[in-house]
């Protein structure tokens, strides 16, 4: 039953009534002419009664009319109404999803009136963001989704309130920072090179992305993902549903842009006859992480592990003195090194007595990082909204407040929303109605800079990451965070000195967004079946990132590291001038930090005009044609500025020296840029549903887009795209009603062809201008480069959607099945493609690649038991989705294929990883060896080989199958739900542990307790020693590990999401406090990873831990208090 | 098609109905700030990228007699793979493959700027920089053609499989494209070069030593004639470089005091500046050339170096060159890195080389081998022994040079115990060649033009040889052409 549709009827009615009453002048002093009443004939009576559904909850908003005139009441919040009418009148009673009643006065001055809920009719509404059309008439495959089954108390971004809620859409938590969206996919991915993100769509107008976060990127922990989740912005107490457009013919009125499926969010409106005030608030709080979830070595092990790498030769006093990064070595040179004067002796002996008591203090330190870096913290939300409504406006006003104090001690997040909503309608041929809507964020997350992949020596590279969690994870339990005396103690990186702490304080990220949004809608009925509607939003976006690295934070630090000769020709952070080549490299930056910002803007637009006509003929045939244009403009820009040697604690006056700026111009770096980003965007559409004896439904749509990211010719622009589908009621039939097991049935079949721009832009020749890489400023020139050359036979990403399915409820509606099977077979997309380059473009992204996937989706639910006091609702959904490319021209390189992302490759899924072969130890040294490129065994592997044959496929990166299981049993005032989600049919890459030199930072996993030390024995590999390493220059056999056989895990889940307890005050003692409801609930979510596959060894399944300000979700507590007055 | 109108028309006629109609203009708008190339300033501006920005020595050098197996050493396939007389199917790096495409990249650009020049109705502001277009056009099709088919020869050119000599822009996914033959595109480049010449002003770069000037392009004109064997052009383009003038002042001083007391860094430096006046042409190419070749296994080795610097030559002096290194890493430093990070504090880049493309001493040398065909003997003598002067010392205790290391052509006789004039002459100019670009690659065009045979020990001691007709002399091509029907080199 969707909430939305009944407020719409109920708007309907009251329209007319009201249009009623304004002809017959019975509400005003407007009188028309000419009444056929006659009006003081009959006697009126004061007629009071209440307005009850069967459960005995009262109807508010209920009307009450006197039939025949305009008289008419709303029954209020405890279903009450008072009505004048004569003894002989009848009542017409509705309320939307209910039978209507038709009750004769008779003289009677009381009614207590119940009104039977109309099963299968009213409530089931599909709302497209273009039209809301009635389930029954509805053709295609979509989900509606209530938000007050969604909403999980604690959780404050609303795309990660689907989870476990509807087949076929799976979400991912790839990371739980807020702000970065999660993974979410309707059935599966479309799209080889594309994003495969659902279009959002709130209130009827589609949400544009700030920036353009991928899929890839989502992973990646750039500070960019934080503003990567579009709806980050809404308050979740705003929405009423969630609609899921799956299939071709739900999606229809979309066309070009629904290729990967639609998510339309309705809000919140003001109600008629209501004048309600709620309040929510959430009080959370979360679990630290503990070293028992995860695989590291204690710190005995850890400098047991050391004393093998100083035998091996990798920690040899003296050089480790010179070395960029260090711990407890390191720290142990330079005391060794320093003499102390005035004690008249060295830090440290250099003895083996005293050495051993230095090292001991650590060994014995088992310092958990994650205590020191993590907080039991603080969550609230609070949110309150006021809602009311008179016959001719209604209005909806929110507020909400979120302040959540970080997990770690380095970030923290505040969000302000604000949403008005009012609707006027003072006509019945007239409405219209505008929405203002804002938000507001701040957010703080540790600094961090992009990350880089390299491909040569197989790494995933981050400078200066300081991630709180990653840092746990990786950092040794050797090290301590605090030295005896209880002062930060500093161990070394990049040349200087380096404490997390510190670092955490000192170079941090301050983001904020400001989101607002102004709609405005107006309806007007030309003709009784004519309506013509207009809808205009303005979207203002704007994002600005300070990331602020003040002046004692390592990386100033380390560009002012000169110690020695030695240190100062080894600090890459040091300037070397090309004029004076033979000069030492100098220090550029004497005083201050960087004080760099990011700004993304976005202005966009949207304008829609339609009418709809929809009437009935002769009873049995009813026709419905909708038309629209539409227009959709979108300007974007991106602005970055680097200021180096801002002072932080200097009162922020910048200390400039020209030699840096011209370090950074000679580097070809740019202090600072500016990019706008256009999207022009035109659409028309034509659909129409034909319904025959309310039984048989037709219906079609044709929509053509244009849009400015295509060619500039005719057909490369503009793209037409079709769909046809069908429903049958079965229970419409008269044969139906023969038997008793289904209480309802319909089958469903659409077919059509959707699309999506995909993402190439070379419609046109793409140039870009940039500085010619040379060394001296006097050499430089501006040049033009030909980015993409012309490809004037790019197009539109294209996907044929078939899908069947059908609605079956059993027993009186108690069980009910729901299940879809659906084929797409995706042509013309976008995929690199590597040709002979003679045209001077050798990798091209071209309209070259298909795919084919199919799925079905099954949904269950159940009302176990459905007793007055006791009650139990079940619902269980689960998706099968499998793609397979069949045909993709790039040839993908080993490491585009064997990293935690997977890569495309024909023949394989959207996303396959593959893996080296391992093939054990190297029986003398016990360095891994694996099948290479060439099929031969060997520790060395060139991985930007396009020789893939020897690489062994591990399987699908994303799950082939998903879904969530949902228990909910109320007894009396309390009740129960339990959300649980799964996964399975995917593989992980592990994180990668292994690499052939260790830095005395990095905590080694357990598995390096059984690494290969003597002879022949089959462990995990070896540390190699330093003379080994030099062997191994260009190979890397221990990076290779980590992409090989032994480094896949399955990504099979069960997770118990969300366990709910709430308990609502009793409407005696509600009343009593005057408040018209109260609900207290306990909330925990992500309480409970039940079943992971066991080599994952803790590391989670969904999670990928990739620095930079990517965070896991974490285990939650909320306390939650609902209050209405 | 009628399915595709009748719905567009359906559409349109509804469409008009509502409020917006035909709004194309409104999509005209470019989805970014690319540019577009409506001035002739910014023509100049692509033209900077239509040098082929890749780098052959690293293939070019490790396939020649200039390298040999240290046993130890930094191993990758760019540098093994031309090594043991094998295709290298990397596509990155410093390949056949990504020099390939990095010319056929400068040709697009020259292209793109020719169709637009070849529509102004007002020409005269384009015409140097048609100049350039065809020029650099002409020089990358003859990179490829020299290294992706057989040499020019007056024999067999005329059916050898040249390489396609592409003179309009793609504008769709897979073009078709023909081989033809090396005569064909020998006429090609010299039609370009014709054309060209002429329209080139020097007035119009901001940046002179990386584009064709009139120098560069007779430098090149010098190298391309030299190549089809048409001496007396070569010898003509050759004295024009430097407007007729001596070549002294711009040979490099390596025999000068100043020279020989810079550091290191300074030589490496130095040597691919555009000041250096010994430079002619340079490009800006991402290698990792510069940080590798004193490293690589298969490289430069103490073997060769007692045979090509420190025994006797035919000046009876000592080469000035200081060489650097221990026994596995000798080099002469040439290329200073250009390292452009990926973002100013990371680790990660694009290492950039300056290849210094046409040089003093290669056109001198060219001139030198014309003159010798053509049997001037005088005349390449005097360019041999300016050439001595600027690099030879009498000997380390006596570092400076002398008069008596001249050549003559007695001298040569003697030395080359020969009777043959072009022939000593010639060996000498290889000898010289060989050691003045070491590590520059550009031994291997000489090995190729003159039918040189090459040797190579593998570490179990088999000794791989690379004989004149050996079809592994031209480098194959990127099998992906086969979509372009191209053909592939025979194996």
């Amino acid at each position: 039953m969707n909430v939305n549709l009944i407020r719409d009827r109920l708007f309907k009615t009251v329209v007319r009534s009201c249009f009623a009453l304004a002809l017959l002048g019975m509400c005003g002093e407007a009188a028309h002419a000419g009444p056929h009443e006659s009006r003081a004939v009959m006697q009126q009576h004061i007629i009071k009664g209440k307005i009850i559904d069967a459960e005995g909850k009262p109807l508010v908003g209920a009307t009450i009319k006197v039939k025949g005139t305009a008289v008419y009441a709303i029954a209020d919040k405890d279903g009450a109404y008072t009505i004048q009418a004569s003894g002989q009148a009848v009542l017409v009673i509705s309320s939307i999803g209910f039978v209507t009643q038709e009750i004769a006065v008779s003289g009677r001055t009381n009614f207590n009136i119940t009104l039977a809920e109309e099963v299968g009719r009213l409530g089931e509404v599909v709302v497209t963001g273009y039209q809301t059309v009635n389930k029954r008439q509805f053709t295609g495959a979509a989900t509606t989704v209530k938000a007050t089954d969604a909403k999980r108390d604690g959780i404050t971004d609303v795309s990660r309130m689907l989870e476990g809620q509807v087949a076929g859409v799976s979400v991912q938590n790839v990371s739980g920072t807020f702000g970065a969206a999660p993974k979410i996919r309707i059935r599966g991915a479309t799209s080889i090179s594309g994003d495969n993100k659902p279009l959002w769509v709130v209130d009827g107008i589609i949400l544009e992305d700030v920036v353009n976060v991928s899929n890839e990127q989502l992973s990646t922990g750039d500070p960019s993902t934080l503003i990567g989740s579009s709806v980050a912005g809404l308050n979740p107490d705003d929405i009423e549903s969630f609609e899921i457009l799956k299939d071709a013919a739900a999606t229809s009125l979309y066309g070009a842009r629904a290729m990967n499926g639609v998510i339309v969010i309705t809000t919140k409106k003001g109600k008629i006859g209501i004048s309600k005030v709620s309040y929510t608030g959430n009080f959370s709080t979360y679990l630290k992480p503990s070293y028992s979830q995860f695989n590291v070595m204690n710190s005995y092990d850890q400098v047991s592990m050391y004393a093998e790498m100083e035998r091996k030769g990798w920690l040899n006093f003296g050089a480790t003195s010179r070395f960029p990064n260090g711990g407890i070595y390191v720290k142990m040179a330079d005391l060794i090194n320093e003499y102390d004067e005035t004690k008249g002796q060295f830090g440290i002996k250099n003895n083996p007595e005293s050495r051993r008591a230095f090292l001991e203090r650590y060994a014995n330190a088992n310092t958990n990082w994650f205590d020191v870096l993590f907080k039991n913290s603080f969550m609230q939300e609070h949110a309150i909204s006021i809602s009311n409504g008179t016959d001719k406006s209604q209005l909806y006003v929110s507020t909400s407040y979120l302040n959540d104090g970080g997990w770690t001690v380095a970030d923290h997040v505040e969000r302000f929303t604000g949403n008005v909503r009012a609707t006027f309608t003072p006509n019945d041929r007239l409405s219209y109605g505008l929405i203002t809507q804002g938000s507001i964020r701040n957010q703080r997350a540790p600094g961090t800079l992009g990350r880089v992949s390299d491909p040569v020596s197989g790494q995933f590279n981050r400078d200066f990451d300081i991630n709180p969690f990653s840092y746990a994870l990786n950092t040794s339990r050797a090290l301590t965070p605090y030295d005896e005396n209880g002062n930060l103690e500093y161990f070394r990186r990049n040349f200087a000195p380096f404490n997390i702490l510190n670092e955490l304080k000192n170079n941090t990220i301050d983001l904020s967004f400001i989101d607002f949004k102004v709609q405005g809608e107006l309806k007007y009925k030309i003709l009784k079946n004519l309506k013509y509607a207009f809808e205009g939003a303005y979207r203002y976006a704007k994002t600005n990132q300070e990331h602020s690295i003040r002046e004692n934070s390592n990386m100033p630090m380390a560009y002012r590291a000169d110690g020695d000769a030695t240190i100062r020709a080894a600090n890459k952070f040091l300037y070397r001038d090309p004029e004076n080549p033979e000069a030492e490299p100098i220090v550029v930056l004497p005083y201050g930090g960087f004080y760099n910002t990011n700004d993304n803007s976005l202005k966009s637009y949207n304008l829609r005009n339609s009418l709809e006509f929809n009437e009935r003929f002769k009873g049995d045939h009813q026709l419905r044609v909708y038309g629209f244009s539409e227009l959709r403009y979108a300007d974007r820009q991106f602005k970055n500025f680097n200021g180096y040697g801002y002072q932080f604690d200097k009162g922020g006056v910048p200390y400039l020296d020209p030699n840096f700026v011209k370090m950074i111009v000679e580097g070809n770096s740019d202090y600072f840029g500016m990019e706008r980003r256009y999207d022009r965007f035109l659409a028309y559409g034509l659909n129409a549903g034909y319904t025959y004896k309310d039984k048989y439904n037709f219906g079609g749509t044709v929509r053509y887009d244009g849009s400015n990211l295509m060619g500039k010719t005719r057909t490369a622009r503009w793209l037409p795209t079709w769909n046809i589908s069908g429903s049958w009621n079965i229970d419409g039939e008269p044969f139906f009603k023969k038997q008793t097991l289904l209480s309802r049935a319909t089958f469903r079949a659409s077919y059509g062809l959707t699309a999506s721009s995909g993402p190439a832009t070379n419609s046109s020749v793409v140039l870009l201008n940039a500085a010619t890489r040379r060394p001296y400023l006097g050499e430089r020139e501006s040049a033009i480069d030909i980015i993409n050359l012309e490809n004037s036979e790019l197009t539109w990403e294209k996907l044929y959607k078939t899908n069947i399915g059908f609605d079956v409820g059993l027993a009186d509606n108690k069980f009910s099945l729901a299940m879809d099977y659906y084929s797409h077979k995706s042509y013309d997309l976008i995929g690199l493609i590597r040709n002979g380059g003679i045209g001077g473009e050798a990798v091209k992204l071209a309209n070259y690649a298909d795919m084919d996937a199919h799925g079905l989706e099954v949904t269950l639910g159940a009302k176990v038991l459905d007793h007055s006091l006791v009650k139990w609702n079940t619902q269980l959904n689960f998706a099968f989705n499998k793609s397979r490319i069949t045909k993709l021209k790039n040839e993908p390189n080993i490491w585009s294929l064997i990293g935690p992302d997977g890569g495309a490759k024909e023949g394989y899924p959207q996303r396959g990883l593959f893996s080296l072969q391992y093939e054990g130890l190297n029986k003398t040294n016990g360095t891994p060896q694996f099948i290479n490129e060439e099929g031969v065994v060997s520790d060395a592997v060139y991985l930007q080989s396009l020789k893939t044959a020897h690489l062994v496929y591990e399987g699908s990166i994303d799950p082939k199958l998903t879904g969530g299981f949902f228990n909910n049993i109320s007894y009396k005032n309390f009740k129960l739900s339990a959300l649980i989600t799964f996964s399975a049919g995917n593989v992980i890459r592990l994180n990668p542990a292994f690499k052939s030199s260790y830095s005395e930072l990095d905590a080694a996993p357990e598995e390096f307790i059984s690494r290969w030390v003597l002879y022949g024995d089959a462990a995990s590999p070896s540390i190699p020693d330093k003379r080994e390493e030099g062997r191994l220059v260009n190979s890397f056999p221990y990076n290779n590990y980590n992409y090989s056989t032994e480094r896949v895990a399955k990504g099979d889940f069960i997770r118990l999401k969300q366990v709910n307890l709430s308990y609502d005050i009793p409407a005696k003692i509600a009343s009593r406090l005057n408040l018209t409801n109260c609900s207290l609930s306990l909330v925990a979510n992500n309480l409970w990873l039940m079943y992971s596959d066991k080599a994952l060894n803790g590391q989670d399944p969904e999670f990928f831990s990739s620095g930079g300000v990517a965070m896991p979700i974490p285990k939650q507590f909320t306390l939650s208090l609902k209050v209405g007055l | 098609m009628i399915k595709h109108t009748l719905i567009s028309k359906t559409i349109l006629g509804v469409a008009s109905l509502l409020v917006f109609s035909g709004c194309n203009k409104y999509l005209d708008q470019a989805p970014d700030m690319r540019t577009d190339l409506n001035s002739p300033e910014k023509i100049g501006e692509l033209l900077a990228t239509a040098y082929p920005q890749a780098n052959y020595i690293t293939f070019t050098e490790s396939m020649s007699d200039n390298v040999s197996d240290k046993g130890s050493g930094a191993v990758d396939p760019d540098n093994s793979m031309p090594y043991f007389f094998k295709d290298n199917k990397n596509t990155d790096g410093d390949s056949p493959t990504n020099y390939w495409n990095a010319a056929y990249k400068a040709i697009s650009a020259a292209n793109h700027a020719l169709e637009i020049i070849d529509k102004q109705e007002s020409a005269e502001a384009y015409k140097p920089f048609k100049g350039e277009a065809l020029v650099a056009r002409a020089y990358a099709h003859f990179m490829l053609v020299t290294l992706f088919s057989k040499p020019y020869s007056l024999q067999t050119s005329n059916t050898d499989p040249g390489i396609p000599y592409v003179t309009t822009t793609e504008k769709i996914v897979l073009g078709h494209y023909e081989r033809k033959t090396v005569a064909y595109v020998y006429d090609m480049i010299e039609k370009d070069l014709k054309e060209g010449m002429p329209l080139i002003n020097d007035s119009k770069y901001k940046v002179p030593k990386y584009h064709f000037t009139r120098s560069a392009a007779s430098a090149f004109a010098a190298r391309f004639y030299l190549y089809k064997k048409d001496y007396t052009n070569s010898v003509k383009y050759a004295s024009a470089v430097f407007s007729n003038a001596s070549f002294s002042a711009y040979l490099r001083p390596v025999n000068s005091t100043e020279y020989m007391s810079y550091q290191y860094n300074e030589l490496q430096a130095q040597y691919t500046r555009a000041v250096n006046p010994a430079n002619i042409l340079l490009v800006e190419a991402p290698t990792a050339w510069g940080r590798s070749y004193a490293t690589n296994r298969y490289g430069f080795t103490s073997d060769l170096m007692s045979k090509l610097t420190t025994s006797v030559n035919v000046t009876g002096g000592t080469w000035a060159y200081n060489i650097y290194g221990s026994e596995n890493t000798i080099n002469i430093p040439k290329f200073r890195e250009h390292f452009v990070r990926l973002t100013l504090n990371a680790e990660s880049g694009i290492p950039y080389n300056m290849i210094p493309i046409f040089s003093a001493e290669e056109t001198l040398f060219n001139r030198a081998e014309a003159n010798a065909m053509l049997g001037n003997f005088d005349a390449a003598i005097d360019d041999l022994n300016d050439y001595i002067a600027s690099k030879f010392i009498v000997s380390p205790s006596l570092p400076f040079y002398d008069e008596s290391l001249q050549v003559s052509i007695d001298k040569l006789l003697e030395f080359y115990d020969s009777a043959d004039r072009t022939q000593v002459l010639i060996n000498c100019i290889l000898d010289f060649k060989r050691v003045n670009f070491l590590f520059e690659g550009e031994r291997w065009f000489d090995i190729i033009r003159h039918g040189l045979p090459v040797q190579h020990k593998k570490s179990n001691g088999e000794i791989l040889t690379l004989g004149p007709k050996d079809p592994q002399r031209v480098f194959q091509l990127p099998e992906e052409v086969q979509s372009s029907g191209i053909e592939l080199n025979p194996r």
